[in-house]
């Protein structure tokens, strides 16, 4: 019978998932420190807690930060569509199917970090 | 385990299965580690719904101040505020609970998840406390 999921079992638990759980994991960890430090600059040490326009231009300037919000969006991108699979993964579909879907995590990945970086781009373009 | 068969004899574990995803809200029958299951994938499908929101909204940027400021002054009203404890909530859940799922996942600690799991709450709780405090009070 189906049981219930016990405590501790991996989100996509076998043996052909186990590199992507420590992938997660992985990436898990960057984002902590990227979402932490993303956190912190963009709303913590803001007055506000928002930046206004002038500042967000400012503050996309500088190079070192367009690094970390680009790794920032590759890691948050990846570990939420591996999370996304898992979920997917749970419906029992084919082989086949499940290979679609990680075919399509893919395509919608590449396309939400091309767009991230083409958004930060034009930001930058139309100030 | 004994499981039935599903796709090429593979287990059939999950909640998905055995409930439907409307079977991930019912709590009859779970354990804490069936809970904190579900609560991490209903946490994580929470984010990612903000994540393309919250890329949507960053392309206001290229419009220009007018938008972007405009937009800045409806996102500091309380209801917004609110959503921003929800989300600073959600966080604090899924990326604390994540790292039980991790050490637990990886072979560490086994024997203490549910005192993690617990912890895992109680911080998050009190961070996302002194959060909304923050985020309400401006200092």
């Amino acid at each position: 019978m189906a049981t219930e999921p016990r405590p501790g079992d991996r989100p996509d638990a076998g043996p052909r998932n186990a590199p992507v759980f420590v992938f997660q994991v992985i990436s898990g960890v960057g984002l902590l420190v990227l979402l932490g430090l993303h956190m912190v600059a963009q709303h913590f040490i803001v007055p506000t807690g928002l930046r206004f326009y002038a500042d967000v231009i400012e503050w996309l300037r500088n190079p070192v930060m367009i690094v970390l919000e680009v790794a920032f969006l590759v890691f948050v991108t990846y570990h939420a569509l591996v999370g996304v699979r898992a979920i997917l993964f749970d419906f029992g579909f084919s082989e086949r199917t499940e290979r679609r879907i990680t075919l399509v995590m893919w395509v919608v990945g590449i396309v939400t970090i091309v767009y991230g970086v083409a958004l930060f781009a034009a930001i930058l373009g139309a100030a | 385990m004994a499981s039935t068969p599903v796709g090429r004899g593979r287990p059939a574990t999950g909640p998905a299965r055995r409930r439907g995803i409307l079977g991930w809200f019912d709590p009859r029958g779970r354990r804490l580690g069936g809970l904190a299951f579900i609560l991490n994938r209903l946490t994580g499908l929470g984010l990612v719904v903000y994540l393309y929101l919250h890329l949507m909204i960053l392309s206001m940027l290229v419009q220009g101040p007018n938008a972007w400021d405009d937009f800045v002054d409806i996102a500091l009203s309380p209801p917004f505020l609110a959503l921003d404890v929800l989300l600073l909530t959600g966080m604090l859940i899924h990326g604390l609970n994540g790292i039980r799922v991790g050490l637990v996942g990886l072979g560490f600690v086994a024997s203490r998840q549910k005192a993690l799991f617990i912890a895992a709450l109680v911080i998050a709780a009190v961070v996302a406390l002194v959060g909304a405090l923050r985020i309400f009070g401006g200092e």
